[in-house]
């Protein structure tokens, strides 16, 4: 029998707020433990929370760019569980009343990945394990996090990889977090079941755990779809647990007993008020929503003439996408500005990373310069890549290393006297020419070419040429 | 009707070891209690809904990092500390 | 008795008829005698107090006016944060705990030299009514310290009280304020939700809890409430005082003032406290005030309704006690699960797992519903009542406690019955209102009677002018000094 894959996601975002999300202790990552915190982040007796506005704002452009319905009343609540990083025993979180419900996510394909809902909560501390001693660090705790809950719509591993990756893409675009998994500001749990190909019912679900990386991700699923699959085939039962995927030895195991099933008593959090949103502040929020990938892939090729796999390329970052969009604006052919990305400029960023960053010497308008010249014929295409080279290696705009009677052109005369000099220093070429060998006529145009320094017309020069020897 | 298992349910989400001996009393006093409770429900009212006292909404900061504290004064009350953490130290 | 002890001292000091170091010292030499009666008193901070006097005495060396509070010595319960002054909440689990920031009333306070003297004794983490689930044992009543001083705020009462504190602030969740002013024949303010901002005060019940201050006078209440009704940043459902200061109308006339009894107030309370309450009414007759009965039907699930909620959201406060970060923890475990139950198991109290356990019950599976959220309504309907109440009549008045302070011993061997005597203090705190508590006589055995006075959300100036009125009417009759404590 063949079986098919159902699977859904939650999703956990870092907002990149300045502050956490209750307190005003910074959120930069990497700082030595318990060094970003005060009295309540780490829930000391008394304390109270109070929330910070630019997360509101972070999650309902989260919800708008991924086609969510914002809602106008909101609320927060708190979800009671007992753990040491936890550092007040229940997390702050939303429950009933999500600022974003009823969402979107379009694949390449077409499909919709529906979202459920997007909420926003505190991130716990974290916990390391020595020698059986647990040591507690609350950096991270109180850390703004979106969590973004997906419909079961996933059929498949490539589905699930462009998901997360589409999700990247325009929470990055939005400018609400740099979701980079292997820090941890962006994690993934996957709801996972198997059913007969055709059927329409659910199997039971497993959930593996807090994956930070999109390759464990794919890894991860193609195992558990696996072991559930042979579980049914040999006459098995898939048990609803929670897995955690270990990426050394690609399996998932049970992290907790069914004993622990958690009951979170989740009731409002009498400490915070009212979250009430206006539809004038809605729209505010959605004039802040840049034109996102998919959108922008579509005008590159409609419009820009770009080929579906370059303006795909192009499109995913949006300082990429920004860059090529100043540099083409007002040339001919976009299309020479995408080319000069995809090639000499992306074989200097390696990594995804590198290409998010994109940090490189040339700016858009020193790019825009050399391709005009091409455009107007000033500049031919050879000695144009490699003054792009130099650009790159220096920062120095394309008059640097190209003069003006580089690009000056050459007048009738020059080229008549170069083309003269030409016959002359090339007897062999021009007897060779004579007897018949149409070759021999471009070894003497190469002549001028080089002498002129790509100056030249070549077919001026050797429409010339054939003038003289005629 | 308050049982054991639900004196021993409620204690171990609650994080309370119950001893043996106080069980039956502990289930008593909170059978009474949730007797009491129960008088809610002859209220023939369905209520009204609560939103929060004073009906308050959007109470933000705003986003600017205020220093934190110094780590020696975070870490000052705790039982076990190593290496800038809080620790729970294994024993045997 | 409508001479306020603030101002009298405040006077005694800018007239230099004493200094603010012997008045101090005075203080803390009565406290050192009488808390071996009272028990008020869990800590004492002679340092800290006689630091803040020698400030206050520079400044009036220096000429200088004082601020109202400024050189007044006073004591704050034990559940109000201090930085680098141990805050327990009478509990073993905060053993050794010193706050590492100031609860923003006491930062108010202390940047006005309040002269703080200690921290006062309290029912643990504020669950109780006698002050007896107290770790360091109950407080006295100054009247009779065979009985107790009530509670939750019951240190802060007895040293009042007993005359070793001026002032005092304490936390009134169902009653933790009145209730103990009540026994201990004195003035309790719980100010409307929002007025005083919570931060710092470590929470009970979050939709509950509101600072408030601990009197003698009437006057003194207006004075300290007027010092710590500001908007806080820090507490989001913080909102300050409305309005004027409440001692600028204090002593305005109440003619035509209308006061309801809500007949339901009335019903079960012992003679002896029914008997006050009318002769009260008299005096506010004789005022030229109105008297109007009405029904608040609402008012009957009040207790239950207040024990549900208070105790889902204290079962959710009290979980960030685990022995991590801070205060009690085990000896031995096998591993953090294990050390987290057995130091929560030996550090809370009988009276706190009871409304811990309670508490999650209610908001477990299966049961929030039923219970929580059926309770959530129900506060929702008498919120409802009050403002509807508040149509018909300006202040409400109503017996504080339907008795006198029990005998020691009592409160703590029937939970429930005890639950019970909170019956009138509980539907101020379920609707957020502003209640006060005065006395209003004594019964034969001489123990304090009380009486509230209860207005609508803002309105603490309209409560303290019919309070100020009655105490200034009813005088000696009404209030009598304990033998304790400083006489001056």
């Amino acid at each position: 029998m063949k079986y098919e894959m159902v699977a859904g996601f939650e999703t956990h975002i870092e907002l990149a707020t300045n502050t956490k999300i209750f307190c005003s202790c910074t959120t930069e990552f990497g700082a030595d433990s318990n060094t970003h915190c005060c009295p309540i982040c780490i829930g000391l007796p008394g304390t109270l929370p109070k929330l910070n506005r630019q997360v509101v704002k972070y999650a309902i452009m989260a919800g708008l760019a991924t086609n969510c319905e914002i809602a106008n009343i909101s609320k927060m609540d708190r979800k009671n569980y007992c753990y040491p990083d936890l550092p007040k025993a229940y997390q702050i979180s939303q429950y009933d009343k999500p600022l974003c419900e009823h969402g979107y996510v379009q694949l390449s394909s077409g499909k919709k990945i529906r979202l459920t809902r997007i909420h926003i909560e505190e991130d716990a501390g974290k916990l390391i394990h020595k020698r059986g001693d647990t040591y507690v660090d609350y950096n991270r705790g109180g850390v703004p996090l979106i969590e973004i809950v997906s419909e079961p719509d996933i059929r498949s591993v490539e589905e699930a990889k462009e998901y997360v990756e589409k999700l990247q893409q325009i929470m990055r675009y939005i400018g609400i977090s740099d979701c980079k998994m292997q820090e941890g500001s962006m994690r993934c749990d996957v709801n996972i079941s198997v059913r007969p190909e055709g059927s329409e019912e659910l199997g039971t679900r497993t959930e593996i755990k807090n994956m930070n990386s999109i390759t464990f991700i794919g890894k991860a699923m193609e195992y558990e779809f696996g072991r559930q699959v042979d579980l049914i085939e040999s006459g098995g039962k898939v048990e609803q647990q929670t897995l955690r995927y270990d990426d050394v030895t690609n399996t998932t195991s049970s992290m907790r007993g069914k004993e622990d099933a958690n009951d979170y008593r989740y009731f409002r959090d009498p400490d915070l008020v009212t979250i009430s949103v206006t539809d004038e502040e809605i729209d505010e929020l959605r004039a802040k929503i840049p034109e996102l990938p998919a959108q922008k892939k579509e005008r590159y090729v409609n419009e820009l003439g770009l080929n579906e796999k370059d303006a795909q390329n192009i499109a995913k970052y949006r300082n990429i996408a920004e860059f090529f969009e100043s540099a083409s604006d007002g040339v001919k052919n976009p299309k020479t500005v995408a080319n000069f990305i995809i090639g000499q400029i992306f074989r200097r960023l390696e990594t995804e990373s590198d290409k998010e960053e994109f940090n490189i010497a040339t700016t858009a308008e020193q790019l825009k310069e050399l391709v005009k010249l091409i455009d107007d014929g000033k500049l031919k295409n050879n000695l144009a890549k490699s003054t792009l080279e130099k650009m790159l290696d220096t920062g120095k705009g394309v008059r640097e290393f190209v003069s003006e009677s580089d690009l000056a052109g050459m007048d009738e005369n020059t080229l008549n006297d170069l083309c003269q000099k030409a016959v002359e220093n090339n007897p062999k070429a021009v007897a060779d020419y004579k007897n018949g060998k149409q070759k021999a006529l471009k070894s003497i145009v190469g002549f001028v070419m080089k002498e002129s320094r790509g100056r030249a017309d070549a077919a001026a020069a050797e429409a010339k040429i054939l003038d003289l020897i005629g | 009707m308050v049982t054991h298992e639900d004196v021993l349910a409620i204690a171990r989400l609650s994080k309370l070891y119950i001893a043996e001996e106080e069980l039956d009393d502990l289930t008593k006093a909170m059978d009474d209690i949730i007797k009491f409770a129960d008088t809610i429900n002859n209220a023939s009212e369905e209520g009204v809904e609560f939103d929060n006292i004073n009906n308050l909404s959007n109470a933000f900061r705003e986003d600017e990092v205020v220093p934190s504290y110094d780590r020696e004064e975070i870490l000052k009350n705790a039982n076990d500390i190593d290496e800038g953490h809080f620790l729970v130290r294994k024993r045997v | 008795m409508a001479e306020g002890k603030i101002k009298h001292y405040s006077d005694l000091l800018e007239n230099k008829e004493i200094s603010c170091k012997e008045l101090t010292e005075k203080f803390l030499t009565e406290i050192e005698s009488a808390n071996k009666d009272l028990n008020a008193y869990v800590k004492v901070t002679p340092d800290t107090a006689l630091e803040t006097a020698k400030k206050v005495d520079e400044k009036l060396a220096r000429g200088e006016k004082l601020s109202p509070l400024e050189g007044i010595p006073m004591t704050l319960k034990d559940n109000i944060s201090t930085k680098g002054i141990e805050t327990t909440c009478c509990s073993k689990i905060l053993e050794g705990y010193t706050p590492i920031y100031n609860a923003t009333v006491w930062e108010t306070l202390s940047k006005n030299n309040a002269v703080l003297l200690g921290k006062t004794n309290m029912d643990e983490f504020a669950m109780g009514s006698s002050s007896e689930t107290s770790y360091f044992g109950g407080a006295a009543n100054p009247h009779n310290i065979n009985h107790v001083a009530g509670g939750s705020s019951g240190g802060v009462a007895s040293a009042v009280g007993g005359n070793i504190a001026v002032y005092g602030l304490g936390s009134d969740t169902g009653g933790s304020i009145r209730q103990p002013a009540s026994f201990c024949g004195i003035v309790g303010l719980k100010p409307t939700y929002g007025a005083v901002s919570r931060f710092g005060l470590i929470a009970y019940a979050s939709s509950f809890d509101q600072i408030g201050p601990i009197t003698t006078t009437v006057e003194d209440s207006a004075i300290v409430f007027d010092a710590i009704s500001d908007y806080d940043k820090m507490d989001s459902t913080s909102q300050g005082r409305k309005g004027t200061p409440t001692v600028d109308s204090l002593k305005n006339d109440i003619k035509g003032l209308k006061i309801g009894i809500p007949r339901e107030y009335l019903e079960g309370i012992r003679d002896d406290v029914k008997l006050s309450i009318e002769k009260a009414c008299e005096v506010y007759k004789s005022l030229g005030a109105e008297i109007v009965y009405f029904n608040l039907p609402a008012l009957k699930y009040a207790l239950p309704v207040y024990y549900i909620l208070a105790c889902a959201e204290a079962s959710s406060n009290l979980g960030r006690y685990d022995g991590i970060r801070y205060g009690y923890r085990t000896d031995s475990y096998k591993d953090v699960n294990e050390m987290i139950c057995k130091t929560r198991s030996e550090g809370f109290g009988d009276e706190v797992k009871r409304r811990i356990l309670l508490g999650t019950y209610v908001l477990s599976a299966g049961y929030y519903d039923a219970y929580y959220k059926k309770a959530q309504n129900l506060r929702g309907s008498i919120v409802n009542a009050f403002k509807n109440a508040f149509a018909s009549c300006d202040v409400i008045l109503a017996p504080t406690v339907p008795m006198t302070a029990f005998e020691k011993g009592n409160a703590i061997s029937v939970p429930i019955e005890t639950y019970l005597t909170d019956i009138c203090t509980v539907p101020v705190n379920i609707a957020g209102l502003p209640g006060v508590s005065i006395p209003c006589g004594f019964n034969d055995k001489g123990m304090p009677i009380g009486m509230q006075l209860i207005g609508d959300t803002f309105c603490e100036s309209k409560i303290l002018n019919a309070a100020w009125q009655y105490e200034n009417a009813a005088g000696a009759e009404v209030f009598k000094a304990s033998q304790y404590g400083v006489k001056l």
